[in-house]
Order: C-alpha cells, then structure tokens, then sequence
C-alpha cells in the first residue's frame, strides 16, 4: 500500500470536489427519484448529459444518499437524451416498495413511469452543455445549493496550492530527466561513432 | 650470544617479510585508518577528492513496510458507503463491486495466509446470472438485489432473441415457466447450456436459495502482505456489507492467530474500495457521523 499521507492528500482532493462543487445541492423532501437515459457515446448530442452524469450527479447522490438515482445507458446515440424527475403530489403517500429497476448499461433500465401518487417532470438533455442542464435541473427540482464550510473552503484552497506545486515539480523534474536522457543519447552515440572509428582503422 | 642470534633471526625475519609487501602501504595507513591521536574530521570533499566509495549497500527489509497510522482519517463504514455510491452513481449495480484489501504485518518470506470464505451475502465472480420472472413483480425486485444481470420477461426473451445475451446462468421462476416454453427459446439456450430445466434446479420457486447455490466460495489470498477480495456488490445495503466484513474479518483473524511462530502475523490496516472509487480507511464503527444519514439511507436504488 502506498504511504498514508500520500494517500491522505489524494483522497482529500476528490472528496471535497464531491461536497463542494456544481450540483452540490439538497434535493426538496418530495423528490423521489431521478432517472436520466443517453447514450453511451458523446457524438449526437450526447456530451451534456454524460457531463451531467460525471461532475454533478455525484455530488447531488452524495447530498441526497436515500434518492435512488438510476442511469440507463443505451448504445443508440441517435436515441433521446432525458432526464426524468419524480415529485410526490402533496399529501399523497407513496407505497415504499415501488419496483424499480437499477442503473443499466444496455438500455434495459427504462425510466419507470410514475407511481400512484407521483408525478413526473422531464428535461431534455440532448445537444445542452451540462451547466445548462443543471441550471435547469435546479429550477425545476428545487434544490438548494449547499455552501460549503470554512473548513472546506480551507482544505480546497490547500488542494489547489498542492496542485500548483505540483505542476511546478512536475516540470522541473521533466527537465532533468530530458537533460540527462540527452546526456545519455549523446554518450552513446559517441561511443558507437569510436567503435566504428576504431573498427576501421 | 644467543639474544643476539634471536635479534638477527627476528631482523631478518623483518627483511624477509617487508619486500613482500607494498612499500606505501605504512604511509597510506597514516591517512586511511585512523588514529587514535588524529580527531576523526570528516570534511564535505571526502579529504581524498574524487575517490571512489564504495556503493551503499541497501537496506533490506524481512517486513513489509508498515506506516504509522496516526496521521490518518479513518471513517466509518457508513461514511465510506455513503462517498462510494456517490462516486459509482449511474453505474449497474451487479458489476460494481465494494473491494477490502486487509493490510497485514508480516514478514516477506514465509507462509502467507490463504484459504476460501462463503459470504453470508455472495459476491458473484464471474457467475452472471439472468432471472426470467414476472415483469413489474417484486420477485423482479428481489432478482435484482440477488445480482441478476438481466431480470425479465417478453423483454429478457426479445434481447436474447437478439443475440444478446449477458449472463452465464440463467433460471426460471415457476411463475413464468409457461412463457418459457412459448417464447420457443430452445434453440437459442440449448447449445449453451443456459435452458431452464426443473432437473438442473434452474426452474425454482426460491429465487434466492437458488441463486446462492449457483454462487460458490470466494478464495483469497495473502499478495504483498495485503488480503484482498471483493466484499459486496453496490447493490448491497450497509447491514449486508458489514456482515460480509465481519465474517471476512473474524476468518482472517484467526487465520492470523493460527499463523507460525516464527512467522507472527498481526492485523494493520483494513481499507474499503469500490471498482471506480478510491480506499476509505475503516475504523470499525458502523453508523455514519452526520446523524442526518441513516444506514436505510444507502439502500435505495443505485
């Protein structure tokens, strides 16, 4: 196993971009569920969408654990892109074993229609850049964004000068390494020319 | 007379012995060994310019390197769950997979711990199991927490009839036994060995019984002083996961307990990993730290 600081840093890094970030939001108590289908590929408009699915419906699954989220994937890239969002109408209560199938990658997870007492708003994500996707999706949802906490204010701010020093080493260390595989190259070559000297003579 | 005989004796002994060795040798000995009148000084040009020292000779290690643990977050197994499944959202449940690799002391030579477990909940290795039942049933539902790949009916037979096949076992609940044998799949499934047939059991009318029996023991293994194995599908909910864990845990341990003597083996670390997310440290505990996160919380559909 790698060394724990190491470790630590990295791990860091990507779990406050999950708390903070686009889509961190608090979904209203009456979504019961999420259900987005593109397809696999991004050409015909499917690049928002699997955007969408990448940066921001992580961090809204992280900030609503019990919304079941499913994403169906299909291999037919002139098909539609949606995204389904499922409210509860007021003052109806839902049955809690409603069947639901899970995430799919071949397009076996179609989006459910809407149970009893449920109703059922769509967005059509195809040829959107995900910003607007989102932007949409908030509106629509309700969602409130999360701010996020001194403290993850300070940890990102750590992880960005960690990723500046980074790219400044990483340079630094790219040169050396030219520099002596140069050396190298060269010292060969030398070499080879005297063999071919001496080989005739 | 005779002290000065054994004088000569002893100076020609001198004499014999001096020519053979190198005549520098007592002035170099004035700088290499030091004496004990000269203070030892080390100075930063080495004192004899460009001579060559000899090559460090590396370290080696008997243990694996262990780190110390006291710089380290570790979370609960709620806390990691609730971080993977955020991670793996939109992913099929059946194919992501929660990892734990066990970190153990121990040394590099030597027996290394190994033997098999069957989980209270299966993993599935390589075994894919397609369900025909009921469409919009709860056996769908149930089907699909066991890890069925495909769960289905007219919908499974139109995609297998496609040549679509993603599973390697396939059975049939008893409810939809008449609709097997009229979608005339027989000559698709035969020559795979994936018909249904009440003589293999793969006809049932437990789902679960059956799907357990098709799932066998998972080995593991010691590699690098790490265990590594998958603990549990996405799909799992935490109770499922932390009985897996802890059936994991209790057989390692005694694994551990049982190990030579001369080769003494202790628990280190225990870290939790899903197929795309990255190694949460667990500490053991269970519930999540932000009371607003209940365990029934991280069970809804992935």
């Amino acid at each position: 196993m790698v060394g724990v600081i190491r470790r630590m840093n990295k791990l860091n890094a990507q779990l406050v971009r999950i708390r903070n970030g686009p889509g961190a939001a608090v979904l209203p108590q009456d979504v019961t569920r999420i259900h987005m289908e593109f397809a696999h590929k991004f050409n015909n408009g499917h690049m928002g969408p699997r955007k969408f699915w990448q940066d921001a419906l992580p961090r809204l699954k992280y900030w609503n654990p019990a919304v079941p989220m499913v994403v169906n994937r299909t291999h037919d890239q002139e098909g539609p892109a949606t995204l389904t969002l499922y409210f509860r109408e007021p003052g109806a209560t839902l049955k809690s074993d409603v069947p639901q199938p899970g995430s799919s990658t071949d397009g076996f997870a179609k989006a459910p229609t809407p149970a009893e007492g449920e109703r059922a708003v769509t967005i059509d994500m195809k040829n959107r850049r995900s910003e607007a996707i989102l932007k949409e999706f908030m509106d629509k949802s309700g969602a409130v964004p999360v701010k996020p906490t001194a403290q993850d204010e300070l940890l990102m701010r750590e992880v960005e000068e960690r990723e500046v020093q980074s790219r400044i080493d990483y340079e630094r260390i790219r040169k050396l390494n030219e520099e002596a595989k140069r050396e190298k190259a060269m010292l060969a070559q030398a070499q080879s020319e005297a063999a071919a000297i001496r080989g005739e003579s | 007379m005779a002290s000065l005989n054994q004088c000569l004796a002893s100076l020609a002994r001198l004499s014999l012995v001096a020519p053979a060795r190198p005549t520098v040798t007592p002035t170099l000995l004035k700088f290499l060994v030091p004496s004990a009148t000269a203070p030892l000084v080390r100075r930063a040009s080495g004192g004899g310019g460009m001579r060559k020292r000899p090559a460090k000779k590396k370290k080696t290690y008997k243990m694996f390197r262990s780190y110390d643990l006291s710089q380290i977050e570790q979370y609960s197994l709620c806390d990691a769950m609730r971080y993977l499944r955020a991670i793996e959202v939109g992913r099929p449940p059946a194919s992501v997979k929660y990892d734990l690799a066990i970190k153990i002391k121990t040394h590099k030579n030597g027996p290394v711990l190994r033997n098999s477990i069957r989980l209270p909940f299966p993993v599935k290795t390589d075994t894919r199991i397609g369900v025909i039942c009921p469409e919009d049933s709860p056996l769908m539902v149930e089907a699909q927490q066991l890890g069925a790949v495909a769960v289905g009916q007219e919908s499974l037979f139109e995609s297998i009839r496609e040549g679509n096949i993603p599973f390697n076992k396939l059975i049939c609940h008893v409810d939809s036994q008449e609709a097997l044998k009229q979608a005339n799949l027989g000559k698709i499934l035969g020559p795979k060995g994936l018909m249904p047939n009440p003589k293999t059991k793969t006809i049932t009318n437990d789902l679960k019984a059956t799907v357990q029996e098709l799932i066998g023991a998972d080995e593991y293994r010691e590699r690098g002083g790490v265990v590594r194995i998958a603990v549990g599908q996405l799909g799992f909910t935490p109770k499922m996961l932390s009985e897996n864990i802890r059936a994991l845990m209790s057989l390692v341990k005694t694994d551990i307990s049982n190990a030579d003597e001369n080769h003494p083996k202790a628990l280190d670390e225990v870290v939790l990993s899903s197929t795309n997310g990255p190694g949460f440290s667990l500490n053991g505990t269970f519930h999540s730290t932000d009371e607003k996160v209940k365990p029934e919380d991280l069970q809804s559909v992935m």
